[in-house]
């Protein structure tokens, strides 16, 4: 992974944890916030129910006082008190009162509970009042009425007759339904409901909703089976449906009657929709400032990234360009930090590489100079001092033996002339080596060169002057065809024929063989003899001009080898060991590039022989 | 001295007389304000959903005649047929009509007319005029025919036109669907004018309004519901009741499925506490029936049981193993039928059984109010089953054993559970003189006057 892109990973993930612990925070902060105030809304919500609970009852208790000292309950009292009554005669009288009265429940009930009159079940007279108590409580309390189709929760009171022997009871009330509900004054987004218990488990048929919305009550009766089974308050979350905006947070109270019985829970719905919207706000705003940060952290991070990796890249590829060989590559230094100063650095570095090289090449020049000389000396010495010889023994013939001038002129000239054409020959070898060609490209069959070369030696190397040297021809017939100057390859393999020649004085075997290299990019021509092999010393040293381990020889061949496989952009090495022969392997590149723009005739040339 | 007194005592005496006389002899006038609350669909007598309802029966009386009449033992009188007489076998039978009577057009009456409007009531019948009488044909002896010609559903009426006509003392004037029905008075019936020149009828008012309309003075003759006859007679308002003439009953829908289905309706019929129904919600107004058909009317109604039989009944539903809830439907706009119902599904619970109280038409039990159609016991039992849905009894004769067998077998059907006889309770104010009812329960209007004294 690139620097760049490790910058703005850290970036990005800083932003990205920035942003989510404070989204965490708010959320959570705003979740307890509305917490607080669902209870505070539910608090109050119970309170005026209790409120209006209350004042109701008071209502209540005051109507059925105003029954109970009636002429009515009177009359009907001492009916019953006179022994089992006309219930005909009191038939609609419950009935009636409740109506001016302005109550949903009004049963007039003997000591036993026996119904002498009912308002809300007219057919039940002479039946016992099943919730009956006689000891009641003085204010309004909830109560389970019986009714023909079912039952009903009533807010109700009782108040007793004592007119003769036996008490007359008046039990009055109120029903709890939508009205009651509908009466209270709910905060915005709350809603109140009332489920009356009056059987087991759970009936939506018994859930009263003032506001008497559609969707079914189902998802609120665990709660409800909750609380009838723990009689105390609960709350839970409620899903409405699969989008949780619907949600609704319902706290439920029971509500206990007379015997502590459960008789009704109140549930309180309060609507999540804005803490719902709240929240996704919070994501909103999230999600959009942690885009616009990983923004931010890409803009920066390349900013930064530029700041700091281009001074590195630049390094790089100054670094690259002096591993290329440009020594002379320098880092601009824009800046007094550590990347300036590694700059600096490294342009010290390149700067006191070249100096150094400059020394070098300065010194190998004068070794190289040197050596020129030393082999000049030598050479030079070589046919000099047979010319200093015949010099003066023609000086002395003429002076000793004038009889003799003549014939001593005559075998002096031709040793004079010799050995001037041996140092002729010394002086154009040298003039050859400084005025290499360079390279005219065309396309060259390597193989066929290579044969060539062969067959130019062959004679030589089965010469009867010397123990015949076996030559070996191994070519690779899928060599591809390169851009090559085959006059210079010609001479450059020739040369190391003959040093591998001359490397085998006593016989042996000389191997010319073509390949490619591995990647396939390069052609590679290796030959090999079987000598005495050479040390890694004298391998290094191998390719210097005028270097020769030959008691004769100028020691240009070798560097001119180099000097045509360097003008071809290729590559040679040596490979050897004492006693183990040596071999010489030059890789070519295609040079695609150097072909002639038209080459018509498609032909192959070849060196000539 | 003493002289002058006893001219003067003499004098005031006379006068006296002859202003009391004045105030009970019949005067011809006034219109007779009448509130009901029924709401006839039809006046037509053949109309099958009106003629067998007392309000039918009532109207259809005022405005047309049948061939037959019967008395108060329920014996068939001569009316528009003055006399019969059937062939051996009792299956062609020839009314010989009364002559000089026409419809209220004008128009006389003549057996062409009759036959066709016997027809109109009886497809099934043939009948054919024959001179100055009808001739009938049944398929089966018809030993009865004049009791059943006596049925308010064999009034003759006189069809096409615009208007309904018949041969009644009353004819339609003015009719506003639903609301109200003027009656005039037919100054040509055969049976003599009746004294009130019109008839205003009030329909569609229940028994609260009719109450109401009565002690505001805008109604001489109302309904009284028979739960509030015995309250307003105390009240001092004048009340006439009449004996039972209604069947109040529990009706199956279908027939009992299996034996243990049996024994569940014999549970209830047990549970029910009859003498509670008719002495508290009804006030008196009824009577508790163990049979379909009045005692007054057959004699041996109190051979059936009516008294509850609490033990028995829960005896009886503990032979079954499992019984399942019994809808019960009842007359929503009666409301002592709602209270009536509620009572017997308490009763029922007593016994172990479950009622659950609708107003579906589909229930598996019915509260029914059965008009009884006929002062002829065969004619109102066979009147009944037809009403019912039910195989009607074959009686070839009317003796009272072959009747019991008839009812018996009635009852052991057990598609019926017989609650109440119900008596008609009329409120009327003082100046309705002369009211009595017909032997079947409708009204005669026709012989009511109007006094000129007010209460």
């Amino acid at each position: 992974m690139s620097f760049r892109r490790k910058l703005l990973a850290v970036f990005a993930l800083t932003v990205f944890l920035s942003v989510a612990a404070v989204t965490a925070i708010v959320s959570s902060v705003t979740r307890r916030a509305f917490e607080r105030a669902d209870e505070d809304r539910v608090a109050a919500l119970v309170a005026q129910f209790h409120r209006e609970f209350n004042r109701r009852g008071e209502d209540v208790v005051h109507r059925v006082q105003a029954i109970a000292s009636g002429d009515e309950a009177t009359r009907m009292a001492l009916a019953v008190s006179h022994g089992s009554p006309d219930y005909g005669a009191f038939l609609s009288v419950a009935k009636n009162i409740a109506a001016d009265q302005q109550l949903d429940f009004l049963e007039f009930v003997d000591s036993q509970g026996t119904i002498i009159s009912s308002a809300q079940w007219p057919a039940k007279f002479g039946y016992p009042e099943s919730f009956f108590r006689p000891a009641a409580p003085t204010d309004a309390f909830l109560r389970h009425e019986d009714l023909p189709d079912g039952g009903a929760l009533g807010l109700s009171a009782v108040r007793e007759v004592n007119v003769g022997d036996k008490p007359l009871y008046v039990i009055g009330g109120r029903r709890l339904d939508k009205d009651f509900l509908a009466g209270l004054e709910l905060p915005a987004g709350t809603r109140a409901l009332l489920y009356q218990n009056l059987g087991s488990g759970f009936s939506p048929q018994l859930l009263i909703d003032p506001l008497g919305t559609s969707r079914p009550p189902d998802p609120l009766a665990p709660l409800i089976q909750q609380v009838q089974q723990q009689r105390q308050e609960a709350s839970a979350l409620v899903h409405w449906s699969s989008d949780a905006v619907d949600d609704e947070t319902v706290h439920a109270i029971p509500l206990t009657g007379q015997d502590n019985q459960l008789l009704g829970i109140l549930l309180v719905g309060t609507s999540r929709r804005p803490y719902i919207g709240l929240q996704r706000h919070i994501g909103s705003a999230a999600l959009l400032a942690g885009a616009a940060g990983i923004l931010l952290a890409i803009v920066f991070s390349g900013w930064a990234a530029g700041r700091v990796t281009q001074p590195v890249e630049q390094l790089a590829i100054a670094a690259r360009e002096v591993a290329a060989g440009n020594w002379s590559a320098r880092v601009p230094v824009t800046s007094s930090d550590e990347l300036g100063q590694l700059a600096e650095a490294f342009n010290r570095m390149t700067g006191e590489l070249i100096g150094q090289r400059e020394r070098l090449v300065q010194t190998e020049r004068v070794a190289a100079w040197r050596e020129l000389a030393r082999r000049l000396a030598h050479e030079l010495k070589n046919p000099l001092f047979p010319l200093q010889l015949t010099v003066e023994n023609l000086v002395r013939a003429r002076q000793q033996s004038p009889e003799q001038f003549e014939e001593v002129f005559r075998e002096s000239s031709s040793t004079l002339l010799a050995e001037i054409a041996n140092l002729k020959t010394i002086i154009s070898r040298f003039s050859e080596f400084s005025r290499m060609p360079q390279p005219q490209f065309q396309r060259v069959d390597l193989n066929e060169l290579v044969r060539n070369v062969a067959r130019l030696f062959q004679a030589q190397l089965h010469s009867p002057d010397h123990v015949p040297i076996e030559c070996k021809v191994l070519l690779d017939e899928g060599l591809a065809v390169i851009a090559a100057d085959p006059e210079l390859l010609h001479r450059a393999l020739s040369n190391l024929v003959l040093n591998a020649m001359d490397a085998m004085p006593q016989g042996g075997t000389l191997t010319l063989r073509t390949r490619q290299n591995e990647e396939g990019e390069r052609a590679v021509v290796e030959i090999a003899d079987t000598g005495a092999g050479l040390t890694s010393e004298e391998c290094e040293r191998l390719f210097t001009p005028y270097y020769t381990s030959k008691a004769h020889g100028t020691g240009l061949g070798l560097a001119i080898v180099q000097s045509v496989v360097s003008d071809h952009r290729g590559k040679i090495s040596v490979r050897s060991q004492p006693g183990a022969g040596t071999t010489f392997v030059i890789e070519l590149p295609r040079n695609p590039d150097k072909l002639p723009a038209a080459d018509s005739s498609g032909s192959i040339p070849t060196a000539k022989s | 001295m003493r002289r002058s007194g006893l001219a003067l005592l003499v004098a005031n005496s006379l006068l006296w007389l002859a202003t009391a006389q004045a105030a009970t002899r019949p005067r011809y006038g006034g219109t007779l304000r009448v509130a009901m609350g029924a709401v006839p669909s039809s006046l037509d007598p053949a109309d099958a959903a009106q003629s067998g309802s007392l309000a039918g029966r009532n109207l259809s009386s005022l405005i047309f005649d049948t061939l037959v009449a019967l008395d108060e033992r329920g014996r068939p009188q001569p009316a528009l047929a003055i006399s019969w007489q059937a062939e051996p076998g009792n299956q062609r039978w020839q009314f010989k009509l009364r002559r000089g009577v026409t419809f209220q057009d004008g128009t006389p009456l003549t057996a062409d007319y009759v036959a066709a409007s016997l027809r109109v009531a009886n497809p099934s019948w043939k009948i054919s005029p024959a001179g100055d009488a009808v001739v009938t044909e049944r398929d089966s002896p018809a030993p009865n025919l004049p009791a059943e010609l006596a049925l308010g559903r064999n009034g003759i009426a006189k069809r096409g036109g615009t208007q309904l006509l018949g041969t009644g003392p009353f004819a339609i004037h003015q009719q506003v669907a639903g609301k109200e029905l003027t009656l005039a008075a037919y100054n040509d019936y055969w049976g003599g004018r009746p004294f009130a020149d019109s008839i205003e009828i009030a329909m569609g008012q229940g028994f609260r309004d009719q109450m109401l309309s009565f002690d505001l003075g805008k109604a001489d003759l109302i309904e009284v519901a028979p739960e509030q006859a015995h309250r307003a007679a105390t009240e001092g308002r004048r009340v006439e009741s009449s004996p039972p003439r209604e069947l109040m009953a529990l009706v199956f829908a279908r027939e009992k499925a299996s034996p243990d289905e049996g024994r569940l309706r014999q549970a209830l019929g047990l549970s029910i506490d009859r003498g509670a129904l008719s002495n508290v919600l009804l006030q008196g107004g009824g009577e508790p029936a163990g049979g379909v058909l009045p005692n007054w009317m057959t004699g041996y109604a109190f051979l059936f049981p009516t008294n509850a039989d609490v033990p028995g009944a829960r005896q009886a539903r503990g032979e079954v193993r499992q019984a399942s809830p019994w809808t019960l439907s009842y007359d929503a706009s009666d409301p002592v039928a709602r209270v009536v119902a509620e009572r017997i599904a308490l009763n029922a619970h007593d016994a172990g059984l479950q009622l659950q109280l609708t107003n579906s038409s589909t229930a598996d039990l019915r509260l029914l109010r059965l008009p009884i159609a006929s002062l002829d016991a065969g004619v109102a039992l066979t009147a009944l089953e037809a009403d019912l849905g039910l195989p009607q009894s074959k009686l070839s004769g009317r003796s009272p054993e072959e009747l019991y067998a008839a009812e018996s077998m009635l009852l052991q059907s057990q598609r019926i559970i017989s609650l109440l006889h119900l008596r008609t309770s009329y409120g009327m104010n003082a100046t309705v003189r002369n009211w009595s009812e017909a032997p079947d329960g409708a009204w005669r209007l026709g012989d009511v006057w109007l006094g000129a004294e007010k209460p």
